[in-house]
């Protein structure tokens, strides 16, 4: 099964953590514990074909700058989020982008670019629009997601794994160490 | 609430087992949420499906929920012997004693209750302290009450309790729970006093004060109120300010000692010691319920003060990190093995802090290597010699983020209170020879975590676990598991103890002393160090290309640096995003600027930079790219040395590295200087020369300092307080008497 990184990045406080703990888990899981091997993986249905993700958040670490060009280093796709509440976060990503790029030495990097809190309508200070034309000028997908009220927290991550898959179709399986596939099966 | 019985045979077995558990207990650990989190731990790894440790104990049964107003309970029943021997003295002989008789027990858990019933509950049904429950509890009430709420309730619970003995009424655990109410109380002050200092009146002291005259005069908790209280007061009124280093004369090395202090050559032990001395400094001030999820990770402008000591914590790690980065990048010029010989050096640092089990500073280093701007200078990482690289690999393994960090967990749950370092991979050749050398330390070191992996737990939960549950109750639960991590945190903290090392002010002033550079800056150097050798490729979309009435967004993008560096200024409350606490103190100016609207570029350069501190470089630096004048580099870093004729900085080289660029006239040369070396004023009131081997060379008022500036020698450059009439300035090229 093929294995895909995906990191997920964005300022404090925009809800990273509420996606991936969506994706991962389903939100509201009694006995969920965040320092598990798999925590943070799961394996999914994308176009016919199972894959693993591994997703990597880097909720409550933000602001050790220092290790972020190693996650961008280690990650095959990439998800912005900002949130539709706070105009400062959404500035952020255009500083993030630029430093994935420069680790990446590539212009072309799968990104999908989130507006996150779309249940949040009424506090709204980042138009759809804006997004829309962030995510153009990124040339990356755009979706505005709501981890709260789970709406297209799934896309988000299979998009992702399209992208992955256009890119680099042909990427050959790694043979995952003993240890772990005697856990998968 | 007994229940007596239980077939034998089963409880023989888990007899032994529960007592060896208990024993280890009793002579291992201090923290109960440990021993639940290691054996958690293990189980995890055994079973997929994994549940608190006491349900899968054979002696312990979940039994069931039990609402009751205002609170929900998990039961349990708990086997537990008849008779009770003395509580510590478990031991093997206890195995053979199987023919006991048993009792069932239940044992309630709260589950979820409001804020009342949550504080009755620090006492059990029989009024006993419910100690693992206590410590939770304060560890956790702030994400759900006010202190002062608390105290209230804890005082006013008592208040009733003993009206109730007054009038006869109570029941005979009333004494018992008044007691535990006091044990309480006691707990709280001794593990929590901050939470008591509420300047300037310290009002829930003074609360608790009253209380005590009235109701426990004279009593060991009324003298440590007064204690506290005398404590609060003699801080606020004695000598608050002042904290800042001056050089005392003993302070002043030998002018040769200084040597040490420039990479690579370097005394490793002694970096690695200074480092650990700095993190263990703030690691042991860290407050562990600052790193709760609903703290930590919301912190925002108004509230950054309350995770004041992680932000310390976390701006040491990244003032370490860019250290790395810089003094590898600083010197454009430098031979590549001489460069490679500063990465050696970093690694000798950093296999010194695996042994001494700093895993802070450690993982600041390795990821200061691993920056995109130093780990892509290819050709000085192939100078390495193979068991340098080898052990950069191994150090590096340590923090993988694979299987959810793992490696790390695991490193740290074994050596976490161990006395050294003694955990090595099979495949560490390096690390075992370290380990193998340095054989068993006779003194014993502590530990310092890479806070990260908690702070990122502690935010998974927070955002996982719901607040509350049915009817609003306060989710307790979700508390405990939350202590899980701080008991964590707190047991390493008491570990810290362990380190005893020296202070070497020299060190800190060396630390101090490195220039920082940002992403872009330390990435424009890295590919003046070696260039990017693929045909570099076209990074930003054409200009043209997605020309769709959305020209703002490009023109952001072109000179992204500038803009996006003021959108951190301006909406970043906490401001450390992206730089180190050294910088923010020595640039208080930076956060007022970036008020233009972030919409425009600021394309002239020379007219932004007057009125910002060194940020402004970004834009520089990065906008050069625009000109296509790849030819000498465009900008230096040039070194400003302060002289006044104070007498302490005598005998003391201190001098702080700046940058600068192409087009940087003296008045902004000088202000840069003086944010970096702590002075205010007019920078009309300064002058600025570079030190040449024979005179001086003082720059004019309104020169280009790039272009002006004498190449064929060391950039080194004295700023000073211009004297009034006596510098005379002929022509640009003006000769001064050497000072």
């Amino acid at each position: 099964m093929r294995e895909y990184k995906i990191v997920v990045l964005g300022s404090g406080g925009v809800g990273k953590s509420a996606l991936t703990v969506q994706f991962v888990q389903g939100i509201f899981v009694e006995k969920y514990d965040p320092t598990i091997e798999d925590s943070y993986r799961k394996q999914v249905e994308v176009d016919g074909q199972q894959c693993m993700l591994e997703i990597l958040d880097t909720a409550g670490t933000e602001q050790f700058t220092a290790m972020r060009d190693l996650y961008m280093k280690n990650g095959q796709g990439f998800v912005l989020v900002y949130s539709i509440t706070a105009q400062s976060t959404f500035n952020d990503l255009q500083d993030l982008r630029e430093q994935i790029l420069r680790v990446k030495d590539t212009n072309d990097v799968p990104m999908v670019l989130v507006g996150n809190k779309c249940d949040l309508d009424a506090e709204r200070v980042v138009g759809k629009q804006q997004g829309a034309n962030l995510a153009n000028h990124f040339n990356c997908v755009f979706m505005e997601t709501s981890a709260k009220a789970k709406i297209s927290v799934n896309e988000v991550f299979y998009d992702l794994v399209r992208q992955i898959n256009k890119k680099s179709p042909k990427e050959v399986n790694k043979p995952r160490s003993r240890k772990h596939i005697c856990r998968l099966l | 609430m007994l229940v007596r019985g239980c077939a034998g045979g089963e409880l023989r077995h888990s007899l032994s087992e529960k007592t060896k558990a208990l024993a280890a207990k009793c002579h291992a650990l201090r923290s109960p949420a440990r021993e639940q989190r290691g054996t958690e731990r293990r189980r995890t790894r055994q079973r997929k499906s994994q549940t608190r440790w006491y349900v899968k104990q054979p002696t312990w049964r979940l039994w069931g929920e039990e609402r009751v107003d205002g609170a929900i309970y998990t039961v349990y029943l708990k086997k537990v012997r008849y008779h009770r021997p003395t509580r510590c003295a478990s031991s093997e002989s206890d195995d053979e004693i199987s023919h006991l008789e048993w009792e069932t027990v239940r044992v309630r858990f709260v589950k979820a209750g409001t804020v009342d019933r949550l504080v009755e509950a620090l006492a059990t049904d029989d009024g006993e302290l419910e100690s693992t429950y206590v410590n939770v509890f304060l560890a956790t009430y702030r994400s759900f009450a006010e202190c002062s709420k608390v105290l209230d309730l804890l005082l006013g619970r008592y208040e009733t309790l003993a009206a109730d003995d007054v009038l006869s009424t109570g029941t005979e655990n009333s004494q018992q729970h008044r007691k535990t109410l006091v044990a309480c109380l006691h707990v709280w002050l001794d593990t929590y006093p901050e939470d008591f200092r509420q300047p300037p009146h310290h009002p829930a002291l003074q609360q608790l004060l009253t209380f005590t005259q009235i109701h426990l005069p004279g009593s060991e908790l009324h003298s440590k109120v007064l204690q506290k209280l005398a404590i609060f007061s003699a801080e606020r009124n004695g000598s608050v300010g002042g904290s800042g280093v001056s050089l005392a004369p003993g302070m002043r090395l030998p002018a040769h000692h200084t040597i040490s202090y420039r990479l690579p050559h370097v005394p490793h032990r002694h970096f690695a010691e200074q480092l650990t001395r700095m993190d263990m400094e703030l690691f042991k001030k860290l407050v562990p319920h600052q790193c709760l999820g609903a703290i930590w990770s919301r912190r925002d402008k108004d509230r950054s003060h309350d995770a004041a000591t992680v932000l310390a914590t976390v701006n040491q790690f990244n003032a370490v990190s860019f250290r790395v980065i810089s003094t590898v990048l600083v010197e454009p010029i430098l031979k590549p093995l001489e460069r490679a010989d500063i990465l050696a050096a970093w690694l000798d640092i950093a296999r010194e802090l695996r042994v001494l089990k700093n895993f802070s500073s450690l993982k600041a280093i390795i990821s200061g290597l691993q920056s995109n701007p130093v780990y892509r200078l290819r050709k000085t990482w192939a100078l390495l010699n193979k068991e340098k690289a080898e052990l950069f690999e191994e150090l590096a393994r340590i923090f993988s983020e694979d299987n959810n960090r793992w490696a790390q967990r695991e490193l740290l749950m074994r050596e976490g209170t161990a006395k050294f370092a003694d955990t090595v991979g099979e495949n560490d050749r390096q690390l075992q020879k370290l380990l193998h050398e340095r054989g068993s330390p006779g003194v014993s070191h502590g530990t310092i975590p890479y806070l990260g992996t908690f702070l990122t737990d502690l935010t998974m939960i927070d955002t996982a676990i719901p607040d509350t549950v049915a009817d609003g109750l306060i989710n307790f639960d979700k508390r405990r598991k939350e202590f899980e991590v701080l008991a964590q945190i707190k047991l390493l903290q008491g570990a810290a103890n362990a380190y005893h090392l020296p202070t070497d002010p020299m060190f800190d002033r060396w630390f101090d002393s490195v220039i920082i550079l940002d992403d872009r800056e330390a990435y424009q150097l890295s590919c003046q160090i070696e260039p990017q050798t693929n045909a570099p490729k076209e990074r930003r979309p054409k200009k043209n290309e997605n020309n769709n009435g959305h020209r703002k967004n490009d023109s952001i993008a072109s000179t992204s640096s500038s803009n996006s560096s003021q959108f951190y200024c301006e909406t970043d409350g906490v401001g450390t995003w992206k730089r180190d606490s050294l910088e923010r103190r020595s640039s208080p100016t930076r956060l007022s600027h970036g008020s233009s609207s972030s919409s425009i570029p600021s394309l002239d350069v020379s007219l932004s930079s007057a009125n910002s501190g060194p940020k402004q470089l970004n834009g520089k630096v990065a906008n050069s790219p625009a000109h296509p004048t790849r030819n000498g580099p465009d900008f230096y870093i040039i070194r400003v040395t302060y002289e006044s004729d104070c007498v302490e900085t005598e005998g003391v080289v201190l001098y702080k590295s700046i940058m600068l660029s192409n087009n940087e006239r003296t008045p902004q040369v000088i202000r840069n200087s003086m944010l970096k070396l702590n002075l205010d004023g007019d920078p009309d009131g300064y002058t600025l020369a570079q030190v040449l081997p024979e005179r001086e060379m003082v720059l004019p008022a309104n020169a280009n300092v790039y272009y002006a500036v004498n190449t064929a020698y060391n950039l080194n450059f004295i700023l000073r307080p211009r004297r009034p009439e006596t510098d005379v300035v002929v022509n640009g090229k003006t000769k001064n008497k050497r000072a």
